[in-house]
């Protein structure tokens, strides 16, 4: 009888023995929105369904200071297995050896997918672009409209859009020609480059080695941009911008595809028009970022998380995510060309936009650069200096910053 | 004894215990840390000694976030002290409903400080209340809003943070009032003296400790103004002050903690001087009046 019981006893701990002998991958991401975080859960479950050997423990995070927790996380080492990350967060992590090199594991997806600019530094790919992000030109048609333009019409170049903005401004309704963002860090930045990218301007030569953002161009593109503003601009932060467009006040916004999300969401009526951004050659350029799924370099658990990573990004999931979104932008070629995207004016527009979309380089002194730029168009906007002045110190501090630089 | 020394030191021990890990075990760390190249992203540091406190001397930012915050303190301090000493003396009087009066000017102060500045956000904004109120006296407001004007950015926190405390210091300067004697009052007033003149040889020097308890508490808060700049402004239009430059440093763009740690210890050290001119400077007129 002994002897059974402990027969017995061992059956129990090899049978619990192979329960934990699931691996579990930990993943930190920051889809918390009641909208789609149970899209979030059903797919964990439909992964785990599919693979009985793997259990996805998630951890939601905030954009509000899921950043910083991530840096801490890594400099304490209690980083989880795999990680959502902003696209702009890639440089620094990867140049300190954070995260895991997935070259090997993405090259049979090198065409399948858009953004891989974003996510290789020093010439190796540290992440998955998962669900990319861009800027497009958001107009009210009700308000053009009012001015006498042809039904339909439609800026496809700059000198368009101001004529058009303007022609809202001297309405004196009101109304506003031109939505400007206000200095607001993270946000200005992303405003501004695609009308300075579709001037013709860039932040750096091509061997990415010298800053020449106050070329004749660049000033040509920030004073363009500070016309707008002085002339015809509503000024608030991202938000209230939003808002005074959704309520009828502003004629042209740039903006993501979040805004369509809040238009269906709380039902605006509003004549919308999108367009790709105008440029002296149609179309202009624009923005591009994303959410990258990214491996830690240090678990142990890296197969498992790869796994996990391509069935999230895989075309029926992406098609699956952006549907329950709302949002337009899924790095999946083979996701984009999905009949939902093709069904909407709109989420057209934002697919065509990511073909012209230009990413920030990859560089661990973004976020540095990052801040001289929004402090330059910052100071020339709201007139602390001309807008030569203003982009010709930012080009010094540039060029210190990366002459100086160390990871 | 011995084993009631050891209990003794047992009751104490958690408080201990929280005090070493949570506090001086930090301080002294970014004390440390403060004197080297310490990034939260970056593998190892290294040892750069005062090279930290002398790039902040050279820093136009942390000059500039100082600079600012000299100002918000000299500009709220004053404010502040004078504004809620006339709200406790008359709230000290009789009269019908004053219970509410003190009820309501002391409510914004525990009110969260993020949510009166969303208010306020939304009070200085172009076309909002504030710049209706301006328009309605013959002013021009700022084009954009309070908020978005280096002129009137950080005038309008400000005023907003001595809207906001003076509820809580007219409460102890009430308190203190109530700690004075009436007999001083009423031998005053059979000597003839004016109500002027009680205020200021009677009420004034009797506050004097809690004046200087409510500036002294009230300089070391205006010198770590943070949550109102934080969502207010972000730092921009020249509102940037000490800590939000610390925050900036140290927990945004490259986790600098190394220079954000000499920045917090250099603050510290400002506070500390200054609330010890505060103490000398009261004691020194004690001495030469009261």
């Amino acid at each position: 009888m002994r002897y059974l019981f402990v027969l017995a006893l061992l059956c129990i701990v090899s049978a619990c023995g192979s329960a934990v002998a699931k691996e579990t991958v930990e993943w930190w991401q920051f889809w918390t929105d009641p909208g789609i975080k149970p899209t979030i859960e059903a797919m964990i479950r439909d992964f785990e369904a599919a693979n009985p050997d793997i259990q996805i423990k998630v951890t939601d995070l905030t954009w509000s200071d899921g950043q910083e927790k991530i840096v801490i996380a890594f400099n304490a080492g209690t980083a989880p297995d795999m990680l959502e990350v902003g696209s702009d967060w890639i440089a620094q992590l990867a140049a300190n050896g954070y995260l895991s090199d997935l070259s090997a594991h993405i090259a049979p997806d090198s065409n399948r997918f858009k953004g891989w600019g974003m996510v290789t530094y020093d010439g190796k790919v540290y992440g998955k672009p998962w669900i990319l992000g861009t800027r497009v030109l958001f107009g009210n048609r009700d308000i053009i409209n009012q001015t006498g333009a042809a039904p339909g019409f439609v800026p496809v170049t700059l000198t368009q859009l101001q004529k058009s903005a303007l022609a809202i401004q001297k309405m004196r309704k009101g109304e506003y020609g031109w939505g400007s963002n206000t200095a607001e860090k993270h946000r200005l930045y992303k405003k501004f480059l695609p009308i300075f990218w579709s001037f013709g301007a860039q932040l750096f030569t091509d061997d990415n080695r010298y800053c020449v953002i106050s070329s004749d161009k660049g000033i040509a593109a920030l004073t363009y941009y500070k016309y707008l503003n002085d002339s015809c601009g509503y000024v608030a932060d991202q938000r209230g911008v939003e808002d005074a467009f959704l309520d009828g006040k502003i004629g042209y916004i740039i903006s993501g595809d979040w805004l369509l999300k809040r238009i269906e969401l709380e039902n605006r009526k509003i004549n919308l028009m999108t367009t790709l951004i105008p440029g002296p050659k149609y179309p202009g350029k624009s923005f591009l970022g994303g959410e990258i799924l990214v491996v830690n370099e240090q678990s142990k658990r890296r197969e498992a998380a790869l796994k996990f990573i391509d069935f999230l990004t895989s075309p029926a999931n992406q098609v699956r995510f952006c549907k329950a979104n709302r949002s337009a932008n899924p790095s999946s070629v083979e996701a984009q060309a999905d009949p939902y995207f093709a069904g909407n004016p709109h989420l057209v527009t934002f697919i065509k936009q990511i073909n012209s979309a230009i990413c920030p380089p990859v560089d661990p002194d973004w976020p540095l650069i990052e801040d001289v730029i929004e402090k330059a168009v910052e100071d020339a906007l709201f007139g602390r200096r001309l807008v030569a002045t203003a982009l010709r110190d930012a080009q010094i501090q540039i060029t210190a910053l990366k002459s100086h630089a160390k990871p | 004894m011995p084993n009631r020394k050891l209990v003794s030191f047992l009751y104490g021990l958690p408080w201990l215990l929280t005090f070493v890990i949570f506090w001086a075990f930090p301080l002294l760390y970014s004390f440390v840390i403060g004197f080297t190249d310490y990034r939260l992203l970056q593998r190892g540091y290294s040892w750069v000694g005062w090279g930290n406190y002398v790039a902040l001397f050279h820093d136009p930012a942390f000059l500039s976030a100082l600079k600012n915050t000299f100002i918000f303190v000299i500009g709220t301090i004053p404010a502040t002290t004078v504004i809620s000493l006339l709200l406790a003396l008359m709230v000290n009087r009789r009269f019908r409903g004053r219970g509410l009066f003190r009820a309501g000017y002391f409510v914004p102060s525990i009110t969260s400080m993020v949510v009166v500045a969303l208010v306020f956000t939304h009070l200085f904004s172009r076309g909002g209340y504030v710049a209706m109120l301006a328009q309605m006296v013959g002013l021009t407001p700022p084009a954009n809003g309070f908020l978005y004007d280096s002129g009137t950015a950080l005038a309008s926190i400000m005023a907003m943070d001595v809207w906001m405390a003076v509820g809580y210091y007219m409460l102890i300067f009430l308190a203190g009032l109530k700690s004075i004697p009436d007999e001083l009052y009423e031998a005053a007033e059979i000597n003839g003296a004016s109500s002027l003149r009680q205020f200021v040889s009677i009420t004034l020097p009797l506050l004097k400790p809690v004046t200087l308890f409510i500036i002294v508490i009230n300089s070391i808060k205006s010198f770590q103004v943070f949550t109102e700049i934080f969502v207010m402004t972000r730092g921009k239009f020249d509102t940037s002050s000490a800590v939000y430059f610390v925050y900036e440093k140290g927990l945004t763009t490259r986790y600098d903690f190394g220079y954000a740690s000499a920045a917090a210890y250099l603050l510290f050290v400002i506070i500390g001087l200054l609330s010890l001119a505060q103490f000398a400077l009261f004691r020194q007129r004690k001495k030469l009046s009261w």
